[in-house]
């Protein structure tokens, strides 16, 4: 009996003050996923990795939109996404209080423009992911100027036709081909 | 994987199958270098199961079908042999039954630890266990399609179920004993909680003469999840939430299941700092287990202590793999978070804690005279039973068998690792009170040792090719015994068939014989000590077979009694 008294004695108040005080999480505690709308490129290489689907990527080809879409109530904090993102747009925050009065609270979105194909006129990819491109290999050092952004904004198909164009052009002229 | 012919472990074993049963034996295929893949003649299974297990000192792990009808045009049914021989390794019988005749000789009159198994296999691929005694349904709902059996490739999307026809339950509750007993109308179940389940006790006054029990009121259909929905390298997240006490356990299993059939080599660190994470999981639920049982025979106070102290675990946990419960850091080929430098001086530290503060708290339990009174003699497992039902865990070692997976088979980093395996021969829930505190201490010892000797070098193993038909097992020692996965990877990136055995699936049916016998104020106790989650039992049923009459209690009441032991519920 007395051993239990002196080991109650010692141990004190153990309840936490919470939420009258901070309560304070380990360092590298995976909390709600919070999105920085200003670098994310809307790649979806997130919404791809997550494992719970709370992540979605949604397209409106009608109005050129793309929304990215983050279910709180999915999601299982495993940081998939923060490791994927190439851009360090997802990160993965220490706030645990997630309580909301209205589940549709629990969704966040955002949208981003889709870049118009240059050629077909068709929406294909974000435009952001086309300037992510493109400063991507400017800073390797390829000379990429914005006169060449027609380029860069032409979808798969239509690069495809016009290669298969080019090609079929020069497969003619060759003597090679001719044999 | 290409094994040579030297690291063939359990040779012996196929060597001796093929003398005994001689044309019967048509296969045998090594997946890893210690599990073998034996395919015979379907009518030999009984025989060929019953040889492994009682004459080579087998255990069945885990049994379970599978629709391999577009492979091979064939169902096929897989018994699980934890060999623990002279020779341990892992032995794994398949016999093919034809689609025309969905039907294979029922191993448990020989073998009784097959019953769930093959009553599962009924239930979700039509294939009927003939010879089996118990007919009933084990997972499916009473109202559930005869002919839709959920696991066949064609059978339904895992999103789809047939809506329910009645409210009301139909199954028969097995009562052994001599006396008459009359049929017990129930009310809709009263779920307070994720994992509900129905207990009948038969008693006669005060005394247990028989139990039954059924549970699934929750199956969540996780295997056909991710079979048809997920990535295989998704589902080790799915896997994490099979339980929430041993989530890190199943991860590690499944991930384990998975390189062993695409022939991955984890790096030693990555398995070294998944037995950390294990044994960090193995504290906070010894920690649980040793509070409950203080509460069970009524020293609340002791119950309040062990939870306190248990927040250090959790701790530990969070400090480790950024977030209380082990969660989310397995990956195919390794783990996704290396130790640091702080991470280990830390946890060192919370580890010396925890152990002066645990010492002081179960030599407080152990001298509640309380303690001995209420759980020495009580809820006795028969060495037979235990023997005959494979049951895991401290259940089965504090019935004398020294069996624990770390030790037996060779995973994540236990091979460097020094522990004891303790066992009991008390056969009671005392014995099992007292290992589990003894492995509470060689965990922390284990954490230390492997944070001390932590080998360099690379976490994940990155850059490997994907298979599809390739399976093989994977498990892990969770607190209240083994996990047990068998993994088939398929097209598309996808699981073609995932098996999850949770420690309980192999406990449940052995309680019966535990509960028989004792008094019913003794039952929260005998249930509380194989360690389920509580709100299986939900709601228990008293059948008094001498009075012929029954009595419905919520199980808070029991659970009052069982503490109390006054004003029983029975008068
Ligand atoms: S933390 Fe995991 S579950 Fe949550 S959004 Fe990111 S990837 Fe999805
Ligand atoms: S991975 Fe990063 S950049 Fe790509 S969509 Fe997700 S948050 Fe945005």
């Amino acid at each position: 009996m007395l051993k239990l008294f002196k080991i109650i004695a010692d141990a004190g108040e153990a309840t936490a003050k919470y939420p009258f005080a901070p309560f304070p999480v380990s360092p590298g505690f995976r909390g709600k996923p919070e999105l920085d709308a200003t670098q994310c490129i809307a790649c979806a290489a997130c919404t791809t990795a997550c494992p719970a689907n709370a992540l979605t990527m949604d397209n409106d080809t009608a109005t050129g939109i793309r929304t990215w879409q983050l279910h709180l109530g999915r999601c299982i904090f495993c940081g998939r996404c923060e490791e994927v993102c190439p851009t360090h747009a997802i990160v993965l925050t220490p706030t645990f209080e997630l309580a909301v009065a209205n589940k549709d609270d629990l969704l966040q979105k955002a949208s981003f423009r889709l870049q118009d194909c240059s050629a077909c006129g068709r929406p294909f990819a974000p435009a952001r992911e086309i300037d992510y491109a493109m400063a991507l290999l400017r800073q390797s050092g390829v000379a990429v100027d914005e006169a060449r952004r027609a380029e860069f904004a032409c979808c798969p198909a239509c690069k495809r036709a016009a290669t298969v164009a080019r090609d079929a052009v020069s497969q003619h002229l060759s003597p090679e081909a001719e044999q | 994987m290409t094994v040579s012919e030297q690291t063939k472990v359990g040779q012996n074993y196929v060597d001796g199958l093929r003398e005994r049963f001689g044309a019967a034996i048509l296969d045998a295929e090594w997946q890893t270098a210690d599990q073998v893949t034996v395919t015979i003649k379907l009518g030999s299974l009984p025989d060929v199961v019953e040889w492994l297990y009682y004459k080579q000192g087998g255990w069945l792990s885990v049994l379970f079908g599978n629709d391999e009808r577009p492979l091979n045009g064939h169902f096929a049914v897989y018994y699980v042999l934890s060999m623990e021989g002279i020779v341990k390794s892992w032995v794994v019988v398949r016999a093919l039954v034809e689609e025309h005749r969905p039907e294979f000789p029922s191993v448990t009159p020989r073998v009784p630890a097959a019953v769930w198994g093959e009553r599962e296999i009924r239930d979700m691929y039509g294939l009927v266990p003939v010879g089996l005694p118990d007919e009933r349904r084990l997972v499916l709902p009473d109202d559930w399609p005869d002919d839709l059996h959920p696991l066949r490739k064609d059978a339904m999307a895992y999103n789809q179920r047939p809506a329910p026809t009645s409210d009301s339950e139909t199954y028969t509750f097995v009562n052994d004993a001599t006396g008459s007993t009359r049929d017990v109308p129930l009310g809709p179940l009263h779920i307070t909680s994720d994992e509900p389940g129905h207990f009948r006790l038969f008693v006669d006054g005060e005394d247990i003469v028989d139990a039954d029990y059924r549970m699934f009121y929750v199956h969540r259909g996780m295997e056909k999840l991710a079979e048809t929905r997920m990535g295989y390298d998704e589902v080790t997240f799915l896997s994490d939430r099979v339980c929430g006490i041993c989530g890190f356990t199943h991860s590690v299993a499944y991930s384990s299941a998975v390189e062993n059939a695409l022939g991955l080599v984890v790096p030693p660190r990555a398995q070294a700092i998944r037995s950390v994470f294990l044994e960090v999981e193995r504290l906070h639920s010894h920690l649980l287990n040793l509070g409950l049982a203080s509460h069970f025979v009524g020293f609340d106070t002791g119950f309040m202590q062990f939870f306190r102290v248990r927040e250090k675990a959790m701790t530990m946990a969070e400090l480790l793999t950024g977030a209380r419960k082990t969660y989310g850091m397995n990956l195919i080929g390794g783990v996704r978070r290396d130790i640091m430098k702080a991470e280990r001086t830390r946890t060192l530290a919370l580890v010396a804690e925890l152990r002066v503060e645990v010492t002081q708290l179960v030599d407080m339990l152990l001298s509640t005279p309380n303690l001995r009174q209420r759980t020495a003699g009580v809820g006795i497992l028969d060495k037979k039973v235990a023997r005959d039902f494979s049951p895991v865990g401290p259940l089965v070692r504090a019935s004398g068998f020294k069996r624990d997976v770390r030790a037996d088979h060779v995973y994540a980093g236990y091979a460097s690792l020094p522990f004891d395996v303790h066992t009991e021969d008390s056969c009671d829930v005392l014995g099992r009170v007292l290992i589990r505190a003894r492995e509470f201490f060689d965990s922390l010892s284990i954490i230390e040792y492997a944070l001390d000797n932590l080998p360099a070098g690379p976490v994940l193993l990155e850059g490997f090719h994907y298979r599809p038909h390739q399976f093989a097992l994977g498990f892990a020692e969770a607190p209240r015994g083994e996990d047990i996965h068998w993994a088939m990877t398929g097209d598309n990136q996808k699981l073609y068939r995932w098996r999850c055995r949770a420690p309980t699936y192999a406990n449940w049916p052995p309680l019966r014989y535990m509960l028989r016998g004792n008094t019913v104020s003794d039952a929260p106790l005998i249930v509380a000590s194989i360690d389920p989650c509580y709100s299986c039992t939900d709601r228990v049923t008293l059948v008094d077979v001498k009075k012929n009459k029954s009595t419905t209690v919520p199980y808070k009441e029991i659970e009052r009694y069982g503490r109390e032991r006054k004003d029983s519920p029975l008068k």
